[in-house]
């Protein structure tokens, strides 16, 4: 855990750099909005400067959202007494993965929880398990397939639900090996979804002497 | 008071970013003062205190927290918001506990930030009034 801790506080200094990038970008493109908005008229190009304006504007955005998810990947690792939240996690992981989804022409998308469930895991704990649920799900889906994940609680504790494909097909994966395994070293339950679609992993939950 | 009358201070390291954002404001109106790092700032504030100090919170040399609570002590009607990113979100209500106006993350949104600041000169106006 001390390279990951350490690998994070590298990201996190990068991620604050990549902010004042974004920062300086937003300021020159809006400087740059102001002057023509003063003095475009009769510029003969001012449709087409505005169009690139507005993708730039957009990239920074786009730009945010990535350096927001990197920055929470990059405090994942730390332990925290109160726990990791849950949904917190899984929002960043689908943000991550929607490129690697996306190669398997399947949309991904985070069902909105409670906010504020926790468990007694780390953050990266949570997404590494997530993440290598979703590496076995993917493959098996078709193309224009949706894939779900969400969190919910049951009795308590935090469940992280995957909700395709079937159960039996996602055993055959060679990944799952690695995260039952995975699972198992964190005291995490791992079974079938309901009707035997997907998986569900039941998260330790927070003790009172973390909380 | 009129926009042409507010006195702004911009702190911030990020050279290109700070004077783009003074080029803007000006645009609109608003003069703004420049400076890059926490030791200026802290002078261009015993020089002519500024209605309102928007101050980077990660900074070499003096840190932006630490400029907020000396400039705090020795010109508490100077109103400061504090720039924030991702990592030092901790530090921008760590500086509202410090006494700052109020925090933004970057990048920052022009018209949001000429808001916070003609909420903070009224809110230094009101302030006075009541002798606080």
């Amino acid at each position: 855990m001390r390279d990951a801790l350490f690998m994070g506080r590298l990201t996190a200094q990068a991620t604050h750099e990549m902010q004042n990038i974004l920062a300086t970008i937003r300021e020159s493109s809006g400087l740059m909005e102001d002057l023509l908005a003063l003095d475009g008229e009769g510029f003969a190009h001012t449709e087409r400067f505005k169009k690139s304006l507005a993708v730039l504007s957009a990239q920074v955005e786009r730009g945010m959202v990535l350096s927001e998810q990197l920055n929470f990947c990059a405090h994942s690792p730390e332990a925290s007494p109160a726990g990791a939240e849950v949904d917190a996690a899984l929002h960043a992981l689908v943000g991550l993965f929607q490129r690697t989804a996306a190669r398997c022409r399947v949309s991904l998308a985070l069902t909105p929880g409670r906010t504020a469930l926790r468990t007694a895991l780390r953050s990266v704990e949570v997404m590494s398990l997530a993440g290598l649920a979703l590496d076995c799900a993917l493959p098996l889906l078709p193309r224009g397939a949706a894939l779900t994940l969400a969190a919910s609680e049951q009795e308590g504790v935090a469940v992280v639900r995957l909700d395709a494909p079937g159960h039996e097909a996602l055993r055959e994966r060679p990944e799952y090996a690695d995260l039952a395994g995975f699972a198992k070293a964190l005291g995490v339950g791992l079974g079938p979804g309901p009707n035997g679609l997907g998986l569900e992993l039941s998260l330790p939950r927070v003790t009172a002497q973390g909380a | 008071m009129n926009k042409s009358d507010w006195k702004i201070l911009l702190v911030d390291d990020e050279h290109e970013f700070i004077t783009t954002l003074a080029e803007r404001l000006e645009l609109r109106g608003i003069n703004a003062r420049v400076v890059f790092d926490g030791e200026s700032a802290l002078l261009a504030v015993a020089e002519a205190e500024p209605h309102v100090m928007i101050l980077d919170v990660l900074m070499p040399g003096i840190k932006g927290l630490e400029v907020l609570e000396r400039v705090k002590r020795t010109s508490p009607n100077v109103q400061v918001l504090l720039l924030t990113g991702h990592g030092s979100t901790r530090d921008g209500i760590e500086g509202m506990r410090l006494g700052a106006f109020d925090y933004m993350m970057k990048p920052l949104n022009i018209d949001t930030l000429i808001e916070k600041m003609e909420s903070a000169i009224d809110y230094a106006g009101k302030a006075a009034k009541l002798g606080r």
